[in-house]
């Protein structure tokens, strides 16, 4: 799971931030007044650029003194209710019946010895729900209204003092309505399947003389080893991303169900930098992947990674401070290659004072380090030893900073902003999961806005084409822009379909012989792609809103995030309704 | 024999500009192939009005312009050049559809709904309130003799219900103005008799109808006015009795007149240097012949009529 910087911003933050052009407030303008631009543009190939335009300022002073003003929620409600009754009577809930075919046989194809079963099982039924409901959208919004044109129904609606905006906002209503029905209904059984499918327990295999250890059954190609207190209780280690509780009851003892592997812990989030070698302020090294996610630090240097934290207060810490690290390894010597390499964490105050012990720590790469420090710790004040109290003198104000350095001479850590953070609580994991339906059913929404705008001017099939190409740039929108950039080999789509006959592979220069016939093809390719990506500029994210990851890592899905995309989901809902107003508007439909 | 042609101003009706439902000024409409070039030239310059309270019979050929006049004057076409006005406003103004109540020439509605919810979704589309809405079903359901079909889908309904029920639809806001396309369409004679029985009905009622119809004979039955149109252009427009009126043959009907007599009356037209076209016993019409049958097998079922 990766999160990016801009993630970490609150709601707020995002909406006005000034940085962000494409973000925000910013965006929903943005998008509002493109939503205006294709508009003149329809008009101006209709009727010439100034009849266009006083075409254009005549049915934008229509959408706002007349038509919406007095557009009528009766309308829209009997426009979005025919909808979903279309949608039933046509027998739309067989998604339903296929969905829980697919997860009848889930049991087939998902790796019960995967290393974390859980993760496996929650990115399964996201991911399923997804691509399922998005279809759905996309067939539900793209028919409806081309099909009224087909078959003249429309005549007796257009008839009728409907207005465009009605016919837009019930449509786009009635669906999404048949798509939530048809979001809970999986999400119910997505939840059942996960919480049931996880579910096991173990019965004591191994037990040390003193009956305080041990070694569990094996269970679903796992085991566990066990430690108990002197009052009986106590937990197993972790494996396939859970432990048990375990209590001794009489002579026998007993496992609970599994704990920590659905859950959605809360993470506090720092701001990140570098230092360099010799302590100055740095980057980072980048050690020659091509991802640059994450940034390194060298061992036994003064490079480190500093994460500051603020608003941090003994009420979400009261006895403990818990810090979950993900920081992977990066080796310039073999070594012991047993022995993980190493680091250590300190914590600061934000002046520098005071400054605990160094906890030195092991890397686990690829898993999460769930770690934790007593508030009342050992530490240095001035330099010199002390007894110290988190909160009176380290984060006295909430603020502090944490600071990993790497031991090992010659190696590197790496880590990125998201990577560590403070582990405030634990909320409830079907709050979590209903997020992640939640996302999903975002993501929907703006199908069907498109679908629907998409549907007000083309006929049934080739709007789906529209909207799956819409789809395609949405989530395939970043290696379009990699390939703008240059950061793909092989060129453009035209020197890319030269390049199939010729047998060319895409790490050498195009050689077609002839100089000036490449330079033509290069600029081509340059315009095309340029205009892909104004294009794509213009289509959401998906990848962006997706949010599979957080539910399947346990990260609590950040409400500020949920918030931020239901504000995009507004900003697309009203440029589609814009548009689609201006074809309405503009549509003969008896032509 | 020749036929009064009439001015374009109708007779027999106020000319007060508040009296005007429709009104088209030098309407015209070319349809347009994809790249813009010129396909058809469907409507030339069209000028008529349709007056409050009268029954206006658009009649023509097919592809003489008769739907694209009523699709511009609904809305549902932009005009090419001219204009259309319907209770003084644009035809494109979406409020004018508040007083309009349109049956189209085939029954467009969803077939997955039954009468009840047919009606209930075009009443919403008024914003009618739900006791409003259920009070206008009943009453039209029972209109158009729906009754025992109310709770079945469109989808199986024949093709005289379900005209039946797009003229509940057309009527579901007691419009002040119908567009009726075609609408004996599908119906039996009993339905071709009920239907033009509640065309004169609703013009009693002060409704302004607007009738399109192959149905020539349908036409005369009940309109008041009518626009001939042939290949785009308006040839003929005025009353229908002044249209029809043969001015130059006299028609008398006399009952109970021996031989003797219809001689002398001969004669009498042959010494006035009349020239005698016909005389003969009128035969009935087939639609009231067949009423007749069907209204008689009604009263004493299970016996052959007697008309063979």
């Amino acid at each position: 799971m990766r999160l990016t910087p801009d993630q970490f911003l609150n709601y707020f933050e995002w909406l006005f931030d000034p940085k962000g052009l494409l973000q925000g407030f910013f965006l929903v303008l943005i998008l509002a007044v493109l939503g205006f631009l294709v508009g003149f543009v329809i008009a101006m190939l209709k009727h010439g650029p100034g009849e266009g335009f006083l075409q254009v300022a005549k049915i934008i002073r229509e959408l706002f003194v007349v038509d919406l003003p007095k557009t009528s929620f009766r309308r829209i409600a009997a426009i979005a209710k025919l909808a979903i009754k279309e949608a039933i009577r046509k027998k739309v809930l067989v998604v339903v019946a296929v969905f829980v075919v697919a997860i009848m046989f889930a049991g087939w194809y998902l790796d019960p010895k995967a290393d974390n079963p859980a993760r496996l099982y929650i990115s399964f039924v996201l991911s399923a729900t997804n691509y399922m409901v998005l279809l759905l959208g996309l067939f539900l919004s793209c028919f409806s209204l081309p099909s009224d044109i087909k078959s003249k129904i429309i005549y007796t609606i257009v008839t009728k003092p409907v207005r465009p905006t009605e016919i837009f906002f019930g449509r786009v209503l009635g669906f999404t309505a048949v798509g939530t029905l048809i979001i809970v209904l999986l999400a119910a059984m997505s939840y059942l399947f996960v919480v049931r499918g996880l579910d096991h327990t173990h019965e004591a295999k191994e037990i040390s003389g003193d009956g305080t250890s041990g070694v569990s059954t094996l269970q679903r190609f796992h085991s566990h080893t066990f430690t108990l207190n002197e009052n009986g209780e106590g937990a197993t280690n972790e494996s396939k991303g859970h432990r048990h509780l375990v209590t001794k009851e009489g002579d026998k003892i007993v496992f609970s169900k599994p704990v920590d592997d659905l859950t959605a812990r809360v993470p506090v989030y720092g701001t990140m930098r570098f230092t360099g070698r010799d302590g100055e302020d740095g980057t980072g090294f980048n050690v020659g992947y091509m991802s640059e996610y994450q940034r390194y630090i060298e061992g036994d240097t003064l490079s480190s990674a500093i994460w500051s934290f603020k608003g941090v207060s003994p009420a979400s810490f009261p006895t403990e401070l818990n810090y979950d690290m993900t920081i992977s390894a990066f080796r310039t010597y073999k070594g012991d290659i047993v022995t993980p390499v190493g680091g250590v964490v300190i914590f600061r105050s934000s002046d520098g004072l005071v400054e605990s012990e160094r906890i030195p720590f092991k890397v686990k790469e690829f898993l999460i380090d769930q770690r934790s420090i007593s508030t009342k710790l050992k530490g240095f004040r001035k330099g010199q030893p002390a007894e110290l109290d988190f909160f009176e003198d380290i984060a006295k104000d909430g603020k502090f900073d944490l600071v990993i350095r790497c031991q090992d001479r010659g190696q590197y850590l790496g880590m990125a902003a998201g990577d560590v953070y403070l582990r405030a609580k634990t909320l409830p994991f079907w709050w979590n999961f209903v997020k992640g339906y939640i996302s999903i059913w975002l993501q929907m929404v703006i199908v069907i806005c498109f679908g629907v705008m998409f549907s007000t001017f083309l006929s049934g099939p080739v709007a789906i084409i529209a909207t799956i190409s819409f789809l395609v740039l949405g989530f395939f929108g970043s290696f379009i822009d990699q390939i703008v950039a240059g950061k793909i080999e092989g060129g453009g789509p035209i020197e890319a379909l030269i390049r199939i006959p010729m047998q060319s592979g895409s790490g050498v220069e195009l050689d077609i012989g002839n100089p000036v016939l490449e330079n033509a093809i290069h600029v081509a390719d340059r315009g095309l792609l340029i205009g892909v990506q104004t294009l794509k500029s213009a289509i959401p994210d998906f990848t962006q809103l997706g949010t599979a990851d957080f539910v399947a890592y346990g990260v609590n899905l950040f409400d500020g995030l949920l918030a931020r995309h239901l504000t995009i989901c507004f900003g697309y809902f009203l440029m589609t309704s814009i548009i689609s107003y201006f074809f309405l508007k503009t549509r003969e439909m008896a032509a | 024999m020749s036929t009064s042609t009439a001015s374009a101003s109708p007779s027999g009706t106020s000319t007060d500009p508040t009296n005007v439902i429709v009104e088209t000024r030098n309407l015209g409409k070319i349809y347009r192939d994809f790249w813009g070039r010129k396909k058809v030239n469907a409507l030339k310059a069209l000028d008529i009005e349709v007056r409050k309270g009268e029954i206006f019979g658009l009649l023509g050929p097919n592809g003489s312009g008769k739907s694209t006049t009523i699709k511009l004057m609904l809305g549902l076409l932009f005009p090419t050049s001219g204009r259309a006005f319907v209770f003084g406003k644009d035809a494109t103004d979406v409020s004018k559809n508040e007083r309009i109540g349109y049956l189209p020439e085939e029954s467009y509605l969803y077939k997955f709904l039954n009468a009840e919810e047919t009606l209930d979704f075009y009443g919403r589309l008024f914003d009618m309130p739900a006791d409003v809405r259920r009070e206008r079903t009943e009453q039209l359901i029972q209109m158009v003799g729906l009754q025992r079909a109310r709770r079945r889908q469109l989808k199986e309904y024949s093709k005289g219900m379900t005209r039946r029920i797009g003229l509940a639809q057309a009527l579901i806001n007691e419009p002040d103005f119908l567009v009726l396309d075609e609408p004996t369409t599908g119906l039996d004679p009993i339905g071709t008799r009920e239907m033009k029985d509640l065309i004169l009905r609703l013009r009693d009622q002060g409704k302004t109808i607007l009738l399109c119809s192959h149905q020539l004979a349908d036409v005369q039955d009940v309109c008041d006015r009518v626009a001939i149109l042939h290949q785009g252009e308006l040839k003929e427009l005025g009353r229908v009795d002044s249209l029809l009126k043969v001015q130059d043959v006299t028609e008398i009907h006399v009952k109970g007149l021996d031989d003797k007599t219809k001689q002398e009356i001969k004669d009498v037209i042959s010494r006035s240097n009349g020239e005698l076209l016909q005389m003969d016993n009128p035969t009935t019409t087939m639609e009231q012949l067949f009423l007749d049958i069907v209204r008689e097998s009604d009263q004493r079922p299970g016996r052959r009529g007697g008309g063979a």
